[in-house]
């Protein structure tokens, strides 16, 4: 993915500061610091291996304003300990978790070495040897970063034994090796001490003045669900407990109330990942969201299909149709998604500045990435229209229903219900429709490097969010550092929220592990992993302020919600009229 | 078609208490947030008539108004000063993003001013005639097809107003005459609007600048406050082909650098490419050559002229209004070239800055002129620079002091009232100095005391010639016309109304120096301004409204916090008369919100 070349500038300070005073001009001979540089270790951390006299590279073109200091690597981020103050850069928040020069190992993405002196570069596999002593780390990151460490002055053979202990441990094989079992394995064994994070799995309070985020793993959160959005002819299905039907479907969902658990049952054999039909929403006048996999039993197709469309129909006030939307053919595949952002991040990461800079806008396009943000938003907004002005009730259609179905319905639930724009909202709609549904955070943030599933669907999500809060600056209670933090914390693997492919891996997994750590989980299914929710973890109250869109209006302002709702038929006509979906290459 | 806005103006203008009516303003009280009206077809024009015939056309506006009811409604409100010159009725505006709509069409001394009650919310439009750069008569008595007669105005603003008349109302010459009189005042010998503009203002917004307060020495822009390090600017040297040497100019620069003890260096930047620099050389014009001018270095910042910037704009019209092709969006607007050449202006800009802030050097700017790039780079560095220019009153100052003082030709820019389109000396020049100021807004959303509407504002009144303000295309002149007296300064309007104008979330940094990223990964093609007359482009919230409840909010709070600091300092006076001990408990006034 990456060329061998020299790394290209990623930072280019068109405004240095005034040139140091002569005397420091011969600074490639570092002063050795004898005071201790000491990591910052969380429960269930180790370090693995540790180099000295390090430099960090922080402008490309110059070495003027490198750090000196110590490398480490952790069973959970690789760490730069340094007593020199960061140049340039002010960070406006403190992530409590990880320090400026931290990079948790699940956001590595390649691991290139360099000696200058043989003229060699080898990118760093699991499990490699390394035939020349490096001179140089060059780290990608999956978030856009490039770290750059030089070990000039640093002892060959630490150096070397650094470099090959991040790439192992930053391209593990098992799910079980991530660190988050680590670390909740550890909070278990010392449960006296209670420090932060054990009682965590429930969800945060964030901002400081909301209540928890809903996480819908119990009946009674999507009870609750039921009656904020006055679904009454829907009911909570539990057929699913102890995972006995669908190992990627939520233990409790919301089925319609005429559909009987002994036809769900029999009908979840002839449909993708026994996947029923999935409740999602409520509109107020009626009309429903539903989302659900795909029939695979042609013979049974038509029949299965009625009954459940006639079920939905009978849960309508009105009786209304069902409107069928199919996903798959509508929208752009994960494939695609994927190979839009491997351009995109080219064009950020490995071209040359200048030379990007003059084709920029032009370049952008060629990625599709937003093109594709668009295609989401566009047909949204067309079944936000269905929803709410043809009182259809709409059933989002997909192979799987695990994809493209939790950014549409996601996406659909913000346009039209200003619960879900609030902090607690959105993170509650994130539990319900990504998280719970059975999104693959694994696979398709690629935790385990094995990139053939890997594709940013939840940052394409994340986007479009960001996308309608440029649009109604005033209509999100969060901000847009919000959204940011929030896509970090995905490559964070201290938390559970982001670390699975669905609510049953964790528990199998996690009751595995805790066997073979002989730890009690008594009646709790799995171990309770933090949550990011709560940002306590990670942001001290100050900081957590910054989550806040000083614009928001509130929710309970009534012309505002009217007019969003109005608005955002707009947002549908912006996007539809002269568009015309492009032929798709396949 | 379906939903539309209701009405050709910023979605959420306020009602100001006095609106001087421009088309973004005026329409406030028909403006609806609720875009419900559905758009009639466009054939119920030739379908359906109205009592009234057209052949009754009289020219005498009290008897038409006193037949027509429909046209009393469709009638413009007026400005003082302001008088109806002409009145079409059975007139069908074609909207490029709603479709025809029929209405009364009035021509004032001031403005143009369509109106229907077709629609509901009425349909309202209003431009002022200062907008107008050409006014076409399109199709013949003979034209076939539905809405093929009629007239076309194209406008400095972005947009292009199609009207079509009944070819046998036999409206259309005379709306056609009295467009061309008074929309090109200056051309048939006319006054502009803004010497019958009669309104009073709370504040006199002539008196704001003095020059004598604000700067020392001619042509001397700023001066830092520590380093004693300015920014000046001038002309091109008139060097020639022959390497003509002034023994003034020489000297003068030699005392700039004198005047600033840190620094043994001065740069000179030249706002030009090099090769254009070079050329001017055969016009007698050119560049400081390095030996005449020793300890000074000079950059080029290769910035294009005013023809090309023109250009430049025309293509962004071109590909904004009235329809976007939104496939190719992003590749048809980097042909344009408009964010590049904005990109140059603020990164020539910033180099000034640094060179002043950090190199604690004096700098000398120059173009060929020195009233148009200059200008923009003058003022964009001094902004960055400055704190007190990012609050309203300063960067009126600095619009007064950069713009209108050192002789910006507005008159030969913009053109007023002038019918002469073609004219090569129009530009965009102080348009690109606020898209500038726009994007450092959005890279600074905290650092400057106005708006977007401020902004929109300013250019709006740029062409509008209703205030006094950018008339003239020189101090003199401006002197000459009396425009002190005879007419109104926009900043009387404005400072009139602060509240419209205040960004909610400026925290006042003085010190801080604002150092943009003039690259294109940040700027951004200014939305609210250049694709503003589509509806589905508008902000899609009442944004001004939230900043006013924050603004009410932060005063309400501010006010609390006063009140609490005198308890507190009249507590702690009558407790440290018996204690003894100063009061230590001053808490920082400013708020953020």
């Amino acid at each position: 993915m990456f060329s061998l070349k020299p790394p290209r500038p990623t930072f280019k300070s068109y405004l240095l500061p005034p040139a140091p005073p002569p005397q420091d001009e011969d600074r490639s001979i570092p002063e050795p610091k004898i005071k201790k540089l000491d990591p910052v270790l969380l429960p269930g951390e180790i370090v693995v291996n540790e180099v000295n006299f390090v430099r960090k590279c922080i402008a490309t073109d110059t070495s003027q304003y490198d750090l000196w200091g110590k490398l480490i690597c952790s069973n959970f981020k690789i760490s730069f300990i340094t007593d020199d103050p960061m140049p340039f850069q002010k960070f406006h928040y403190t992530n409590l978790l990880l320090g400026e020069h931290d990079v948790p190992l699940t956001c590595i993405e390649q691991i290139v070495t360099v000696n200058d002196n043989k003229r060699k570069q080898k990118i760093l596999g699991p499990n490699q040897k390394l035939k020349f002593n490096p001179t140089e780390l060059i780290i990608y990151c999956k978030d856009f970063r490039i770290v750059r460490f030089r070990f000039d002055e640093a002892g060959p053979e630490s150096a070397k034994k650094v470099c090959l202990a991040i790439a192992h441990y930053s391209q593990p094989t098992d799910l079980q090796l991530l660190f988050a079992f680590e670390y909740v394995g550890e909070k278990y064994h010392n449960t006296a001490k209670n420090i932060n994070g054990i009682d965590s799995g429930s969800g945060g309070i964030p901002g400081g003045n909301s209540q928890k985020t809903p996480l819908f793993e119990t009946f009674s959160d999507w009870d609750r669900e039921i009656k904020r959005t006055g679904a009454s002819e829907w009911r909570v299905c539990s057929i699913n407990e102890g995972y006995m039907i669908s190992t990627c479907l939520p233990e409790y969902f919301v089925v319609p109330s005429s559909l009987a658990d002994q036809d769900l049952k029999l009908y979840s054999h002839s449909v993708f990942g026994r996947r029923m039909p999935l409740w999602c929403w409520n509109h107020s006048n009626g009309s429903a969201l539903i989302r659900m996999a795909l029939i695979k039993d042609v013979l049974q197709q038509k029949k299965i299909d009625q009954r459940i469309c006639t079920a939905i129909t009978k849960s309508h006030p009105q009786r209304s149709d069902v409107y069928k939307s199919d996903l798959d053919k509508n929208l752009p595949s994960i494939q695609e998604i994927q190979a839009a952002f491997v351009k995109l991040k080219q064009l950020c990461v490995d071209e040359p500045y200048e030379e990007t800079e003059v084709k920029w806008l032009s370049s952008l396009e060629n990625t599709r990435w937003l093109e594709y943000v668009r295609a989401f938003l566009k047909y949204s907004a067309e079944l936000v229209y269905v929803l709410e002005s043809k009182h259809l009730s709409v059933i989002l259609r997909e192979e799987e229903g695990r994809d493209l179905s939790c950014f549409v319905a996601s996406l659909i639930q913000v346009m039209l219900d200003p619960h879900f724009r609030t902090i607690t909202g959105f993170q509650s709609l994130i539990q319900k429709e990504w998280v719970m549904a059975g999104y693959r955070f694994l696979d398709r943030c690629n935790h385990l490097n094995r990139s053939a599933k890997e594709s940013p669907l939840f940052l394409l999500f994340l986007d479009s969010i960001w996308q309608l809060l440029e649009q109604y600056p005033a209509a999100f209670e969060f901000s847009e550092t919000y959204l940011m933090l929030l896509y970090d914390s995905t490559r964070i693997s201290l938390f559970g929220t982001f670390l699975f492919n669905s609510p049953h891996q964790r528990v199998k997994q996690s009751t595995e592990f805790a066997i073979s750590k002989n730890i009690q989980l008594g009646d709790e299914k799995g171990l309770k992993f933090p949550s990011v929710w709560d940002w306590s973890l990670q942001f001290a109250a100050k900081d957590r302020t910054l989550f806040n869109n000083p614009l928001y209006i509130g929710k309970s302002a009534p012309c505002v919600q009217n007019g969003s709702v109005k608005s955002f038929k707009r947002t549908k006509k912006n996007y539809s009229t002269n568009y015309t979906l492009h032929s798709r290459h396949r | 078609m379906e939903k539309s806005s209701s009405c050709e103006s910023l979605g959420s203008q306020p009602a100001a208490a006095r609106p001087p009516s421009v088309d973004s303003l005026s329409s406030a009280s028909t403006s609806h947030s609720d875009h419900s009206a559905h758009i009639k077809s466009a054939s119920v024009i030739s379908s359906d008539s109205i009592s009234t015939s057209a052949d009754n056309f009289s020219p005498d506006l009290r008897v038409l108004r006193e037949t027509n009811k429909l046209a009393e409604m469709e009638e413009p409100p007026l400005l003082p000063g302001e008088n109806i010159k002409d009145m079409a009725k059975d007139v069908t505006y074609i909207c490029p993003f709603t479709g025809a709509v029929r209405g009364t069409l009035t021509v004032t001394n001031y403005r143009l001013y369509f109106k229907s009650m077709e629609r509901d919310p009425p349909f309202v439009l209003d431009a002022s005639l200062g907008v107008i750069s050409r006014v076409e008569k399109i199709g013949g008595a003979s034209s076939r097809g539905e809405n093929s007669y009629g007239l076309e105005t194209v406008c400095k603003d972005i947009r292009n107003l199609r009207f079509a008349h009944k070819p046998e109302g036999r409206t259309r010459r005379s709306i056609f005459e009295n467009l061309m009189k008074y929309a090109f005042p200056v051309s048939n010998n006319l006054p502009l609007f803004a010497f019958e503009y009669k309104e009073v203002f709370s504040e006199n917004g002539w008196k704001l600048y003095d020059p004598l307060l604000e700067y020392r020495r001619q042509v001397l822009s700023w001066i830092h406050p520590e380093s004693q390090a300015t920014i000046t600017r001038c002309s091109q040297p008139m060097v020639g082909v022959s390497g003509k040497r002034s023994k003034e100019d020489e000297k003068y620069l030699q005392a700039i650098m004198d005047s600033n003890a840190q620094s043994h260096k001065i740069f000179i930047f030249d706002a030009r490419p090099s090769v254009n620099a070079v050329a001017n050389k055969a016009k007698g014009g050119g560049y400081e050559s390095e030996d005449a001018y020793q300890n000074a270095e000079l950059v080029f910042l290769d910035i294009h002229n005013i023809h090309v910037m023109r250009e430049s704009l025309r293509k962004l019209k071109e590909i904004v209004y009235p329809n976007i092709e939104e496939t190719h969006w992003l590749s048809n607007l980097e042909s344009t070239h408009w964010l590049e050449h904005i990109k140059l202006i603020l990164a020539g800009a910033l180099r000034i800055a640094d060179k002043v802030e950090s190199g604690k050097t004096s700098v000398v700017v120059h173009c060929s002129d020195g009233w148009d790039r200059t200008a923009q780079l003058t003022s964009l560095a001094m902004l960055m620079l400055d704190g007190y220019y990012r609050t309203i009153r300063g960067f009126e100052i600095l619009v007064e002091k950069e713009w209108l003082s050192f002789g910006h030709r507005f008159q030969l820019r913009i053109g007023h009232g002038d019918k002469n389109h073609a004219d090569a000396d129009r530009s965009p020049v102080f348009l690109q100095f606020i898209d500038c100021v726009w994007q450092m807004t959005r890279q600074f959303p905290t650092a400057f005391e106005f708006n977007e509407y401020f902004l929109i504002t300013i250019l709006d009144h740029l062409y509008s010639c209703l205030f006094g303000t950018f008339l003239c295309s020189s101090e003199q002149q401006r002197g000459k016309e009396n425009l002190l007296k005879r007419t109104v300064s926009l900043w009387s309007y404005i400072n009139s109304q602060l509240e419209d104008f205040t960004n909610p979330l400026y925290v006042s940094y003085s010190n801080h120096v604002l150092y943009p990223v003039a690259s294109m990964r940040h700027l951004e093609l200014w939305v609210g301004y250049y694709i503003r007359w589509n509806p589905r482009m508008k902000p899609q919230e009442p944004i001004h409204s939230r900043y006013k409840e924050l603004l009410a909010k932060r005063a309400e709070l501010q006010k609390k916090v006063e009140e609490l600091q005198r308890e507190i300092s009249s507590r702690s006076s009558s407790s440290s008369e018996r204690a003894g001990s100063p009061a230590q408990c001053a808490t920082p006034v400013q708020t953020v919100v």
